[in-house]
């Protein structure tokens, strides 16, 4: 279908674009790789009377190594999360759940900012933030705000950032040694949503699980932080059993979806069997 | 055969008019290699393009031959022909998840003569995806209401190339004694043969649980539930 009409600007700096969306009121978008967005154009679920393009803001670009924390530009794209070598070194799960979005195309085009603020649930990079326990950050007219990635995700398609504020980057905390991950995706066919992701990273001490993070994507409104798995898979034994023990809560307090493509209760068990996959991967089992 | 049957009356309207230009009867005009020729003449003969060309230029066609060299044909069988093959499809299902993998599939088809082995590789190929579409992935939902749920690919699933194997192909072939080109059809090979051989290595994978049909397509759920109602049974 073609949208309905909108406006269009462009604006040469972040300043200006945040200017742009704070004049406009409610009806703004932000739009920058427009893989999510245009879709929603087109097919009317979305109908604002104005686009604000940051696509082309140099400052929204590039990684900035922190020291215990990367902090990666709002543009980057899921092409450069998945071969930027800092990205790869000290956030390889980013990486890793990057690659399994959609197809090339789409991957070059959508960025990380974009993904996290459109705030889709069967999106893979929120889980991933979620469970890295990643902060967003946002500028708005009154200046710049943090915001853990906890607090963000609000309900579908809905997170904390007012109708004038724009992310700007996400800073994550970096994997250190002892450290594993995984991404498991599962999905009906290659290029479809996941219908269960399960982010999942250990630390390993001494043959024990010292420190676990698990987020699920598509398990309910908002992307799900499995802490019950986490706190079950602390100081335990790092061998398959007792990562598959831990995964059994994966989802206890989750409200799944029931569609197309599987049940709540299907994705309740989807959820156990991924989990205590993606624990033991990370924990390279 | 019909497009046989056309080509011959082409030929036979071309040899009309070549046996002016060759100067013999037309019952003396021999057509090979794309050229016509008086027989036992060792001149360079005719051309199609230069017939074709004649016909098309109509100045001095011979009495009663028609300034054209199209022609249609329809070809009425006289018997049907049996294209035959031998589909394998060898599955691997996770019993956790209900997710299904196709390890190899392998094809040995007879559709007689191949007059084009392009087309008809392509033809197997796609109908293979076809089937194998049915089997795992097609279906058309509606509500109670009657509404129609699967309405864009992403609800109305298809296999794409990431989500098939490499296929193996084989021939045999068997002429077809029912039409002088000895062809059969090849159009329908791969998707009827592709849909039971997938949906049987599934049930047969899944004979260990208890499993004796599984209903198409097989979602990964519609599996993960045989699996569980099979184990219980």
């Amino acid at each position: 279908m073609i949208p309905a009409r909108f406006g269009y600007v462009r604006p040469a700096s972040l300043a200006d674009a945040v200017a742009a969306l704070a004049s406009s009121g409610e009806e703004a978008n932000v739009i920058a790789g427009g893989q999510s967005l245009i879709p929603l154009l087109r097919l009317r679920l979305a109908d604002p009377g104005l686009l604000v393009d940051i696509g082309k803001l140099a400052e929204l670009r590039g990684v900035l190594d922190e020291g215990a924390t990367l902090r990666i530009g709002a543009l980057t794209t899921h092409y450069e999360l998945v071969n930027e070598p800092q990205i790869r070194e000290h956030c390889g799960l980013i990486a890793e759940a990057a690659a399994t979005v959609a197809d090339p195309a789409v991957r070059h085009r959508g960025t990380i900012g974009g993904s996290l603020a459109h705030a889709d649930a069967a999106g893979d990079l929120p889980a991933v933030a979620v469970a890295l326990g990643a902060t967003l950050l946002a500028r708005g007219p009154s200046g710049d705000r943090e915001i853990p990635a906890a607090d963000f995700f609000v309900d579908y398609l809905t997170t904390t950032l007012s109708s004038d504020e724009i992310v700007t980057g996400v800073r994550v905390p970096k994997l250190g040694p002892g450290w594993g991950y995984r991404y498991e995706k599962f999905q009906r066919t290659a290029q479809a949503w996941a219908i269960v992701g399960v982010a999942a990273a250990v630390r390993r001490d001494n043959g024990q699980v010292a420190e676990a993070r698990v987020g699920l994507t598509n398990m309910g409104l908002v992307p799900v932080r499995a802490s019950a798995v986490e706190a079950a898979a602390r100081r335990t034994p790092a061998t398959a059993d007792s990562l598959r023990r831990a995964a059994s809560h994966a989802g206890e307090a989750a409200q799944p979806p029931t569609d197309l493509h599987g049940s709540a209760e299907y994705r309740r068990h989807l959820a156990r069997v991924l989990t205590g996959r993606a624990l033991a991967a990370a924990a390279g089992l | 055969m019909a497009v046989l049957s056309a080509c011959d009356k082409v030929v036979a309207k071309a040899k009309v008019i070549a046996s002016k230009m060759l100067e013999v009867p037309p019952e003396e005009v021999e057509f090979g290699g794309g050229v016509f020729q008086a027989k036992g003449s060792e001149s360079p003969g005719k051309t199609i393009q230069e017939i074709a060309l004649a016909a098309f230029a109509a100045h001095d066609l011979p009495d009663g031959a028609e300034p054209s060299l199209d022609s249609d044909a329809t070809f009425d069988p006289q018997n049907f022909s049996f294209p035959h093959g031998t589909h394998l499809c060898a599955t691997e299902v996770d019993s956790e998840t209900g997710q299904v993998k196709i390890r190899s599939y392998v094809a040995v088809d007879d559709v007689g003569r191949v007059v084009n082995p392009a087309i008809v590789e392509g033809q197997v190929h796609g109908g293979i995806a076809q089937g194998l579409g049915q089997a795992l992935y097609e279906e058309a939902v509606y509500d109670e209401d009657g509404n129609l749920l699967t309405t864009t690919m992403a609800d109305y699933l298809l296999p794409s190339a990431a989500d098939l194997p490499v296929f193996v192909t084989g021939r045999t072939e068997t002429p077809s004694t029912t039409n002088p080109l000895g062809v059969k059809g090849v159009g329908e090979a791969g998707t009827i043969a592709s849909t039971p051989a997938v949906v049987n290595a599934i049930v047969d994978a899944l004979r260990p649980a208890g499993v004796r049909d599984v209903t198409m397509p097989c979602s990964p759920e519609r599996v993960w539930r045989a699996i569980r109602e099979g184990t219980a049974r």
